[in-house]
């Protein structure tokens, strides 16, 4: 009987092992490839011409895939690279660097 | 002709086609360039300068002063002093000095050290626009200064990446100049990173041109 407990438990073992590691994978995989959107509203962002500091410095990041410029709003919108991380630090001084103050950030992940 | 040679011409042609207050944005983003080209009847100027940080820039300004008969060449830092970021608006103000050299054209006189130095300041929403600049200069042989200011109104709002279009009205003074005083109503145009103004001044019936582009 125990013989036959063994051989159970190590055959279950060996069939979901695989299973498991599989689902640690996709899980792994879906952090990896998830995309993030950062949004960073500032202040005196009032003009097209100047606001241009906005794509070209956070442009520069090598973790930055898209930015967008909301002047209504006055909200800068970051897309960053699958599985890339920008830190709330890193955006802060990004936009002291486009010539602006920052109020606030929010993310989102899609 | 020598490549200097055509780097000058193409500088002369540049300022026989470059005024004060398109300058008000002196300093760009770190590690941007930034062209000036301005001109009206009395001056045309072209002023080239490097921002290696967002608050300093710093380059190459030449002057050619139609109404006053000299030229000035040199080296001009600007430094922002101060902005006022708000959630409708934005104010600047801006210091700016340079030094290089100066002749008189046409007299024969020697070329002497000048100078000059600035004072700027902004403030602006989307819909409305005004701005101040004074300048004094030390050319050697003769001084020389003066001021503008700016109002400007947006007819439409216009979002991030279209073409925008400012109209305005700038009075300018210049106690030397045969006209002190002179108003001149301009648009401005901006669109991605090109800057055109185009205006006229009725009292010296003078064409007003000034371009910027940021890269």
């Amino acid at each position: 009987m125990k013989l036959m407990l063994t051989a159970l438990a190590a055959t279950t073992l060996t069939l979901t092992a695989p299973v498991v590691s599989a689902q640690e994978s996709v899980a792994a995989e879906a952090a990896t490839s998830a995309q993030t959107m950062v949004t960073a509203k500032v202040n005196g962002m009032v003009c097209d011409f100047c606001a241009r500091a906005v794509t070209k410095v956070f442009g520069k990041e090598a973790a930055v895939e898209n930015v967008h410029v909301d002047l209504d709003k006055g909200e800068i919108h970051v897309t960053l690279k699958s599985g890339a991380e920008l830190s709330d630090e890193r955006v802060a001084t990004l936009v002291k660097k486009s010539g602006y103050d920052l109020v606030s950030i929010e993310r989102e992940t899609a | 002709m020598k490549p200097h040679r055509y780097a000058g011409c193409a500088l002369a042609i540049g300022l026989a086609l470059a005024p004060l207050n398109a300058d008000a944005r002196p300093v760009s983003y770190p590690s941007g360039w930034t062209v000036m080209q301005m001109n009206n009847g009395d001056m045309s100027s072209a002023h080239i300068h490097y921002s290696p940080t967002f608050t300093d820039s710093i380059g190459l300004y030449s002057e050619r002063n139609w109404g006053e008969d000299w030229h000035f060449t040199g080296v001009q830092y600007n430094r922002l002093v101060k902005r006022w970021n708000k959630p409708n608006s934005q104010a600047n103000l801006y210091l700016k000095a340079a030094v290089g050299q100066a002749d008189p054209f046409g007299d024969g006189a020697d070329v002497e050290a000048a100078g000059f130095v600035g004072i700027g300041a902004d403030w602006e929403t989307r819909r409305w626009f005004a701005s101040y600049e004074g300048r004094a200069y030390d050319l050697g042989f003769d001084q020389d200064a003066r001021q503008s200011a700016r109002i400007g109104v947006a007819p439409y709002i216009g979002d991030y990446g279209d073409l925008h279009t400012w109209l305005m009205l700038q009075v300018e003074n210049q106690p030397e100049a045969e006209t002190p005083t002179t108003l001149t109503p301009l648009v401005r145009f901006f669109y991605d990173v090109q800057l055109l103004e185009i205006g006229y001044t009725p009292e010296t019936e003078e064409l007003m041109l000034n371009w910027i582009v940021r890269f």
